[in-house]
């Protein structure tokens, strides 16, 4: 795979990723080490959830954000319409197929400190609808998933524990000063879907290298063809 | 025509709700009764089970897994009792059908998970959490029945079965 590259005329310059290709020496110096807690603690402290109900389990959510349970207390302030506003995707309902896409395209459109959690038995594994035919088995399928909530549906409880433990993790993985990767999904759906399936097309679509059904690479974060002015990227 | 008089309406909106009780339950400090027959988490009981099976017949997702071999008395063994809670919904359907009462709602409802497969429970995993369950309840089944002090340990008891 080739990094990626500051284009400036002349070499290029390759583009570091701040989290995974700093020394270790440099890791563990102190001033970045305690830069990267405060980060930490803005991070878990201010969770912004996208809104993403997609089924009953949206019922408890929405149960969660109100005044009894109070979601803004954990500093997950208010569900934001735009996912280009929100670290956190609460994948709540059963994941079809025909919404499968979206739910990667929306993944790819929140800015990079990002976090999931799969809510409910139908996004956990796909639960009651776990052998049928028009229904996702697991949302970490599509997306990659911090924290797992069990229930049909969760109870507004739940979903603060699962909060909780979305935020401690976050917290370790800045104090111990590097993240943990989380499984990403492979994108291979060949198992599941038939050859020529339209949303199999369109799911592999939005899973590197991002090339469109004509084999023409696609931009990670905007979508964009190359002719287009937003194509930043080429990964 | 009197200014003001909206601005006053809107603070006594304000000074009626501030004497009101406060709703909000500060959930990880205090927790919410919940009703008796709510549909928490399962809790499976060893000591209660007979290994008929009915709870994995009567389970809509197949999330039941019960593997018996018959004793010299005619009774049945429990090798295997494995619930997967990832395919769990939770409909409490399984504790209506058991004649036992082996299998019963009431358990912890804040078992959340980093990794999915942790959700899978086997045996041993039932037994602990069913022995969590009765020493935080002062050894009374979810249905209100007294059990027996069990002083097994859980790793004596593993070797047993």
């Amino acid at each position: 795979m080739v990094s990626p590259t500051i284009d400036t005329g002349g070499a290029p310059i390759p583009l570091l990723d701040p989290v995974t290709d700093v020394e270790d020496e440099l890791r563990s110096q102190l001033l970045v080490s305690t830069v990267d807690k405060v980060f930490g603690w803005a991070r878990r402290s201010s969770l912004w959830p996208a809104m993403f109900g997609l089924a009953c389990c949206a019922i408890e959510m929405i149960a969660t954000a109100n005044s009894r349970y109070d979601l803004s207390r954990f500093g997950a302030e208010i569900f934001r319409a735009s996912p280009r506003q929100a670290d956190l995707m609460i994948v709540a309902g059963t994941v079809t197929w025909k919404m499968a896409p979206p739910v990667r395209r929306i993944y790819l459109q929140m800015p990079e400190p990002k976090w999931v959690i799969s809510m409910g038995s139908c996004s956990n594994i796909g639960g009651p609808f776990a052998h049928g035919y028009s229904t996702l088995p697991g949302v970490n399928n599509v997306v990659p998933v911090d924290v797992y909530v069990p229930g049909c549906p969760p109870r507004p409880e739940s979903l603060l524990a699962g909060l909780m433990l979305l935020q401690q993790v976050i917290e370790d993985e800045h104090a111990n000063n590097h993240r943990k990767r989380r499984p990403e999904p492979t994108g291979d759906f060949s198992r599941m879907l038939p050859e020529g399936d339209p949303i199999r097309a369109e799911l592999e679509s939005l899973f590197p290298p991002y090339l469109t059904a004509d084999g023409q690479p696609r931009d990670r974060f905007t979508g964009a063809l190359p002719h287009d002015e937003n194509f930043l990227s080429s990964r | 025509m009197v200014f003001g008089k909206g601005i006053a309406k809107g603070l006594m909106t304000v000074v009626k709700h501030v004497r009101k009780p406060v709703v909000t339950v500060q959930f990880p400090e205090e927790e919410r009764d919940i009703p008796p027959r709510a549909r928490t988490n399962l809790v499976w009981f060893v000591e209660r089970c007979t290994g008929c099976s009915t709870c994995a017949q009567s389970c809509p997702d197949g999330c039941i897994l019960v593997d018996t071999e018959p004793r010299e008395d005619g009774s049945f063994l429990v090798n295997r009792y494995e619930i997967d809670f990832r395919l769990c919904m939770y409909c409490g359907l399984c504790t209506e059908a058991c004649p036992y009462e082996a299998i019963q709602v009431g358990g912890s409802y804040t078992n959340v998970v980093t990794n999915p497969n942790r959700l899978y429970k086997d045996k041993d995993d039932l037994i602990e959490l069913a022995n969590e369950y009765l020493e935080q309840h002062n050894w009374v089944y979810p249905n209100g029945q007294q059990a027996v002090k069990q002083t097994v340990h859980p790793e004596e008891r593993r070797q047993h079965h």
